[in-house]
């Protein structure tokens, strides 16, 4: 059962807000894909533990320097920057 | 015959110039995108520049690919450095990646001429196309109706001719269903054919790039062009077993089809009778039909709702509009800032399937979820496993219906998940499988198969589809929209 | 009633590989903000990451030096949450399947301070705080850490310190991490809880966060053990928290609150392949290791007949004991090279960061030509200290500061000769000591050095003019 205090919970994990009016009818919506996901419940366990999809192992790199990216590029993207660093104000 | 070749044709035999193609491809998407809504993002000077430099080649004699100057589509999720790739979330508004994606980066070098990025569901979450912040792609057989998705614009695009193909991802059935709602052949290759690097995730451990053309000797071409190993994608391990080309038109006789009955459960009859009619035609070519049962099958939705979410969950908590995005505009203190332009930039699906992988990873439900889930995921491959030592591939619907209307994958989640139930098997399971269209309902709109095969068999279920379009031309059919060649 | 400290360590340490654990940046201290870094390691979308090979093998370096099991397999798994320093919003590391465990560290008074697990992960970026805005530089985003987990097996705040020490010996002598706490290449946070003494059940502990010296942790530890002490003596609880260290007022205070509950929701990361070690190469890498301290240490002592201090000097810092390996490599008296790089060559690189680096101008072949001079009785120990002196000054080797005349010392019959003549211009300094005071003797050893021009050696002029008075 997904309680209105399960959907804040994960809310918060997720970072996300969900405002007061919002929060039964998304309780709701919660409940009925956690009720869809419980149809695994029944499911013979196997006991098989999946390790990943092609059993690869041992994928390496090997320790070489390759040339990083100027700072003006790795700040592109950044809605904001200062001083070559990417910035948060506090307040806006 | 391949829309690749015959541009190739063209271009070589000089009854056009490179230029003046994707003039004509740039003019269609002028008058029609309005109304298919395939591209979010047409970018007609990089096609151009790239144009030229075919043209240039061609002008001095030179030998040209088979891709080379061919106008395509790429999915907005992934990276082409310096374009904007938004993966249709106003979250990713603005962002220009510095890097391009391993796919992108090989056609591009192949010349490929890249006409513009193409809609999708936001972050690929959806299966009407109709999560996009820029509304959805409609279908070209009838744009009352939606492409599909998550790469609807893709399969609208080619669909309607403004791109002769594209390259999608399909992470629960986002290459087929909608190649199967627009008539189209989509592949989803093996996991780890093609390199994920550069693809913006959804769910990484289900995540492919695959092709979206109108015939499967297109698909072919692609999908040897673009699965490579790549040594920047830990999970790659590039096509096994040579070009795949080579092989699509041999003798399918004799070759064993298998059938799962479960795949056959809940379809609308119009889809079933298709898929029936499609399995006498491949009796007729000479291959073997195998009834089974895979009882693992009915649990593969859930356990796709589960991993995928899980691992969305964690792959999208880096859109903190903090190095690159969108930024809410007015907030209080850092941890604020970061929850006002997720909740903002999100999308209502995206956020939906955020919290439910955060609920199932979280303490006191990982057990029940996440672990069991991924343990019905070892009984998903196990099962698959068997099956394929009685048949060379499993023939299935693609989709248990046609595309819907406009606006209804919206109204319902849950019942819109439902329809993913013959696509995400294959995600789960790391196959590789082709979509065909093999007929179409009363209203017109395409119905479409897929053929699953064996990790890395390829070449074997696109041989059958092959040999499938050659026997049955009917099925693969024009539509009124775009260039026309 | 009498309390007892109850402590553990959770230690990060920076491993001293060429580039990050995920991509081929730098992964080089300092540097301009946000120019060692690549679309990887600020967590681009669609970017993967890509082991690096050396961080798997330092940490089984790491973990075959304290005594640890080497997992057949080891997996990668996701941290999530959500800080400005973490660019992909979780931080790789292993949760359910660390490289190593169950090692050990045995302190001196015999106690073993259990090691857990040491795990590897990546490192976050730096934030920097200034007129309450956040700038931030992923430089250090991405440089690959091993963190080392102990059982709470620590007692006092003496066992804390040594194991620190210890920690960071053999971390430099395998070569994995130079353990700098100030530049923030080893990071300490403790676990302190406390109980009456004799008790086996362990308190309410508290985590301390924000340490950078080791006089810091033993302080901190040293205010919170008091502190709890305070509270239960005076009725209250010890609440779990995690607490920082101030520096300045030698106070521990609660962190503030992070605004999600710790739910790290830590599942395998789908973008990386399992890590298999087979036994074989546990082994091979086991070969390669060197010497470490501890060992180092009792071999000082034992062969070379070294006192412990000494020894414990000498085996600190491992440039420290590779020079002075290589200083007494065929010498037959190892015990001068010690007291020379001990009593000299200390008081010129005082500071722990010179000793770690030992950057001396006098190389150890140098030390090594001059202390066999004393061996061959070619130069007086004397002469040899301050010609030391001077070479240290110049970086010059021991032969532009003797003479020739310094050299060929002093033969048994020459010796003989001088005492002789000392014995005999000094019949009142004789009587004085046949008379029973010792000191005379001085005065006649002196008048010998004088003739010698200190090239005898001391102890065979004494013996002789004992011999001699004493007919």
């Amino acid at each position: 059962m997904v309680t209105r205090e399960d959907v804040e919970n994960i809310a918060i994990l997720s970072k996300l807000f969900v405002a007061e009016d919002e929060l039964d009818d998304l309780t709701k919506q919660m409940q009925e894909i956690v009720e869809f996901a419980d149809a695994i419940n029944n499911a013979p366990d196997s006991g098989e533990e999946f390790d990943n999809i092609n059993n690869l192992s041992n994928v390496f790199r090997e320790d070489v320097v390759v040339e990083s990216l100027p700072s003006e590029e790795i700040l592109k993207n950044a809605p904001e920057q200062a001083e070559d660093h990417f910035l948060v104000r506090n307040h806006n | 015959m391949s829309e690749i070749k015959k541009i190739h044709d063209l271009l070589t035999s000089k009854q056009i110039s490179c230029k003046e193609l994707t003039e004509k491809y740039l003019k269609s998407i002028e008058s029609d995108n309005g109304e298919l809504n395939a591209y979010v993002n047409v970018t007609a000077d990089e096609a151009f520049a790239q144009a030229e430099k075919v043209d240039a080649k061609l002008s001095k004699g030179e030998d040209i690919g088979l891709l080379e100057g061919v106008p395509m589509t790429v999915k907005d999720n992934i990276s082409t450095k310096g374009v904007e790739t938004t993966c249709c979330s106003k979250i990713l508004t603005g962002y220009k990646p510095i890097y391009n994606a391993t796919v992108w980066e090989k056609l591009e070098n192949d010349g490929a001429v890249m006409l513009g990025k193409a809609n999708m569901d936001e972050f690929a979450m959806g299966s009407s196309c109709e999560t996009s912040y820029f509304g959805g792609a409609t279908n070209p057989f009838n744009t009352k109706h939606c492409a599909g998705g998550s790469s609807g614009g893709v399969a609208s695009a080619v669909g309607g001719n403004i791109a002769a193909y594209g390259l999608g991802s399909d992470t629960g059935g986002s290459i087929r269903q909608p190649a199967s709602f627009c008539g189209m052949v989509g592949l989803k290759p093996t996991y780890g054919a093609v390199s994920r690097y550069g693809l913006i995730a959804y769910a990484s451990s289900l995540d492919q790039i695959g092709p979206i053309a109108k015939t499967v000797e297109d698909v072919s071409i692609i999908y040897d062009a673009i699965s490579d190993y790549d040594p920047k994608d830990s999970t790659s391990q590039g096509r096994q077993g040579g070009m795949t080309f080579d092989k699509v038109n041999n003798d399918i006789k004799g070759m064993k089809i298998g059938i799962a009955r479960e795949y056959l459960e809940g379809v609308r009859d119009d889809v079933k009778e298709a898929v029936l009619n499609a399995v006498k035609v491949y009796e007729s070519l000479g291959a073997e039909v195998i009834y089974f049962d895979m009882p693992a099958l009915k649990f593969a939705l859930p356990v796709y709702y589960i991993i995928a979410c899980a691992e969305a969950s964690s792959n999208l908590g880096r859109y903190d509009g903090i190095r690159y995005g969108f930024k809410t505009e007015h907030y209080n203190g850092t941890h604020d800032m970061m929850c006002r332009t997720r909740s903002e930039g999100f999308g209502a699906e995206v956020k939906r399937r955020i919290l439910l992988g955060t609920y199932v990873l979280s303490a006191g439900y990982y057990d029940a979820y996440y672990k069991k889930a991924q343990n019905l995921r070892g009984t998903i491959v196990k099962a698959f496993d068997d099956a394929f030592t009685k048949c060379d591939f499993i023939l299935a619907p693609t989709v248990p219906m046609t595309a819907f209307e406009m606006g209804h994958a919206v109204s319902d989640p849950i019942e819109t998940y439902l329809t993913d139930i013959c696509t995400v098997p294959v995600n789960i399971a790391g196959l590789p499988a082709v979509s065909v269209p093999c007929g179409f309902n009363d209203k017109g709109m395409p119905i479409g198969m897929q053929l699953i095969g064996n990790k890395f068999s390829e070449a074997t279920i696109l041989n059958a589809a092959n040999a499938y379009e050659k026997a049955a031309p009917e099925n693969f059919k024009e539509t009124k929209w775009g260039v026309k060649l | 009633m009498k309390y007892e400290l109850v402590g553990g360590f959770e230690t990060h340490v920076e491993l001293s590989t060429n580039t990050k654990i995920f991509c081929g940046c730098t992964t080089k201290f300092g540097g301009e903000p946000n120019t060692h870094c690549c679309p990887v390691c600020i967590g681009l979308p669609g970017t993967l990451p890509k082991l690096n090979r050396q961080v798997v093998r330092y940490a089984i370096m790491a973990g075959l030096a304290t005594n640890c099991e080497i997992a057949e397999v080891a997996k990668m798994d996701r941290k999530n949450y959500c800080y400005p320093d973490l660019p992909k919003a979780y931080q790789i590391s292993e949760y359910d399947k660390p490289l190593c465990e169950h090692g050990y560290i045995e302190l001196s008074n015999g106690r073993k301070i259990r090691i857990l697990r040491i795990h590897i992960e990546e490192d976050a970026g730096k934030l920097v705080h200034a007129h309450g805005d956040t700038y931030v530089d992923y430089n250090r985003g991405g440089v690959p850490l091993i963190e080392i987990v102990t059982e709470p097996d620590f007692r006092s705040t003496d066992e804390a310190r040594e194991y620190v020490e210890k920690l960071q010996q053999i971390m430099r002598a395998i070569g994995v991490s130079d353990c700098r706490m100030q530049e923030g290449s080893m990071r300490c946070d403790v676990n302190i809880s406390v109980r009456p003494e004799g008790s086996d059940k362990l308190g309410t502990r508290t985590e301390i966060k924000n340490m950078n010296s080791i006089n810091n942790i033993v302080k901190a530890m040293e205010y919170e053990f008091e502190r709890q002490v305070d509270v239960i003596e005076s009725g209250g609880k010890v609440i779990q928290e995690t607490l920082r260290y101030d520096d300045a007022t030698n106070t521990t205070s609660s962190m503030r609150g992070k605004e999600d509950a710790n739910d790290y929701r830590y599942f395998r990361d789908p973008d990386l392949v399992t890590i298999l070690t087979s036994r074989e190469e546990v082994e091979e890498i086991r070969k390669t290791l060197p010497e470490l301290p501890e060992a180092k240490k009792q071999r000082y002592i034992e062969d070379y007949d070294i006192p412990e201090k000494d020894a414990a000097l000498l085996t600190k810092y491992r440039k420290v004991s590779e020079y002075f390996d290589e200083a007494v490599d065929g010498l037959k008296n190892p015990k001068t090279v010690s007291n020379f790089i001990i009593g000299s060559i200390f008081r010129r690189v005082e500071t722990e960061k010179d000793k770690e680096a030992f950057d001396v101008t006098v190389s150890p072949k140098q030390l090594k030509e001059l202390v066999k001079l004393i061996e061959d009785k070619k130069i007086q120990n004397n002469l040899a200290k301050k010609t030391l002196e001077k070479m240290l000054d110049t970086g010059k080797s021991c032969m532009e500061f003797i003479d020739e005349s310094d050299l060929g010392g002093v033969d048994d019959s020459a010796i003989e000769q001088m005492c002789k003549n000392a014995i005999d211009g000094n019949p009142n300094a004789v009587a004085d000591y046949k008379g029973g005071k010792e000191k005379a003797l001085m005065s006649l050893l002196g008048n010998v050095m004088k003739q010698s021009r200190g090239k005898a050696d001391a102890q065979a002029v004494r013996a002789k003019l004992i011999e001699l008075i004493n007919g």
